[in-house]
């Protein structure tokens, strides 16, 4: 477990894949986190329409409206000022990863995912 | 009996009716009437059918589903939140409690078949100790077996899922049963056979080339050549040793992709030799690898033997030309593209010309200024650094 001080910090967490967005909520909430989930880009907009997060995790390819426009959307609206952005994605290819980064992410972590980087990662942020 | 008085009370006036006569009927309506019988007859059959299986498939879904979240919250809470990895114990010392994986439930072959397809889904999505810790446990349960006993199965289909749940799960599988699959008739077995046997084999993952005589295609290959240049740790051994001995001529044409990937320069005298061969679709793809490998060398050789070839060779050979951009041919490239009247040998001289860069500004800049209109066009057109090819 992690400093007290970074507990109770919002991550909007969104992901096609039940199974990891089960088990990414798991463990961010073991350390403390106060994770929201979302399993396309349609739901994650009213999520975060409706509060402000301290973090988003989102994946590329998903239904309805893919990561990166999730990102860009989130990025215009006023609740998006200064949250950092982390993509995973299972495209791991130097365009996806390049576009990710220029359209907004602050981090790419490619799948499969190592759970303990994806931890050090996000903490790294709450730093 | 019931049933047969109630059967003549609902549908007796009907049958009676219409069925009284039917001797007396025409030929023709008695046909009718048969065939309208079988009609419905089937059609009611094939419905039900489609309503059993559909039920049955509804049943076997929520059942999987089920079973699945029990699988998932066992393998997160073992695995995933495993003790000893949380608290950084070296791996090896890990230990695994097997003992919820052995309860009686896990006797039964449908459970533990979506035990292997959920070990194999966490595998493919998560990486690092868990990964490793994911095939030990199916080792420790002993999985493994049953994938094997479905290799040795008469069925493809389950030949195929054995293969691919032992390749997932990285569980290494004796040359003489997989070998013989790579080269098998069925398409599908034959694919995921050689994919398995690259990532698994630790000696020599290419030892398949040697003996392949059924054709690799090219979907086959664009996955093979996925599964190559993504397998970590895989020895790349010198891939002229099948451009000079393979006999099967797809295997060949991989090499020489795989030769490019890899900038394989040791290859480039066993590529000249296939520039003699008889299958001009292979000498095609011997030129484009030597012009993508820069094999300057061969310049000349390509210029020679250029009025003998068929057109896809010479278009091949031109573009080798604009590759090597050494300067030495700018006036075949200029005049293959005044005297040409095929578009694509224009284009591509054009191409090779402009590719040359300083060396050629004068010459393309001539060529524009005397060109015919056609001809033009096909140069502004080559200078566009925005048209790839």
């Amino acid at each position: 477990m992690s400093d007290p001080i970074e507990k109770n910090q919002q991550i909007l967490l969104i992901d096609d894949d039940e199974l990891i967005l089960k088990v990414i909520n798991r463990i961010l909430s073991r350390e403390g986190y106060d994770v929201k989930t979302a399993t396309n880009g349609k739901d994650a907009m009213e999520l975060i329409e409706m509060q402000k997060f301290d973090l988003l995790i989102t994946d590329i390819m998903m239904p309805y409206s893919n990561g990166f426009e999730v990102i860009s959307k989130f990025k215009q609206h006023p609740n998006a000022e200064g949250v950092p952005i982390i993509v995973i994605s299972s495209v791991g290819t130097e365009n996806a990863v390049r576009e990710g980064l220029n359209i907004g992410a602050d981090d790419y972590l490619r799948k499969p995912i190592m759970p303990d980087e994806l931890l050090i990662r996000v903490r790294r942020f709450f730093k | 009996m019931p049933a047969i008085i109630l059967a003549d009370s609902l549908f007796g006036p009907f049958f009676r009716k219409y069925f009284y006569y039917y001797d007396s009927y025409p030929l023709v309506i008695q046909i009718a009437i048969f065939l309208t019988g079988v009609a419905i007859v089937t059609t009611v059959v094939a419905y039900s059918s489609i309503l059993l299986r559909r039920g049955r498939g509804y049943l076997v879904d929520a059942r999987t589903k089920k079973i699945n979240q029990f699988l998932d919250n066992l393998i997160t809470d073992h695995i995933i939140f495993n003790e000893d990895v949380m608290n950084g114990v070296a791996l090896t010392d890990v230990q695994i409690d097997l003992a919820p994986f052995q309860k009686p439930i896990f006797r039964q072959t449908w459970v533990k078949q979506a035990l292997i397809d959920r070990l194999i889904y966490f595998s493919s999505s998560f990486s690092g100790d868990r990964n490793v810790l994911f095939r030990r446990l199916f080792i420790e349960l002993e999985l493994e077996k049953l994938s094997f006993k479905k290799i040795k199965s008469i069925s493809l289909s389950t030949k195929i899922v054995g293969l691919v749940e032992l390749t997932s799960m990285g569980i290494a599988v004796a040359d003489v049963i997989i070998l013989p699959l790579t080269n098998s008739r069925n398409r599908k077995l034959r694919s995921e056979a050689r994919i398995a046997y690259i990532k698994l084999s630790k000696n020599d993952p290419f030892k398949f080339f040697d003996d392949a005589t059924e054709p690799l295609l090219l979907w086959d290959q664009l996955e093979l050549f996925k599964i190559i240049t993504t397998t970590e740790g895989l020895t790349i051994p010198n891939f002229a040793r099948w451009i000079t001995y393979s006999t099967n001529k797809s295997i060949v044409s991989f090499c020489l992709k795989l030769v490019i990937h890899y900038n394989q320069h040791e290859a480039i005298p066993a590529i000249v030799k296939l520039l003699d061969t008889k299958d001009h679709y292979l000498r095609v793809d011997a030129i484009n690898c030597l012009g993508k490998l820069k094999a300057e060398e061969v310049e000349e050789k390509l210029i020679l033997i250029y009025n003998n070839q068929p057109l896809r060779c010479q278009i091949e050979i031109l573009k080798a030309l604009g590759r090597f951009s050494t300067g030495n041919q700018i006036n075949f490239l200029r005049n293959e593209f005044l005297r040409s009247t095929d578009f694509d040998i224009k284009k591509n001289a054009a191409r090779s010309l402009i590719k040359h860069g300083r060396q050629t500004k004068e010459v393309v800049q001539m060529l524009i200024d005397t060109a015919t209109p056609e001809s033009a066009i096909i140069l502004k057109h080559c200078m566009n650094p925005l048209i790839k090819y």
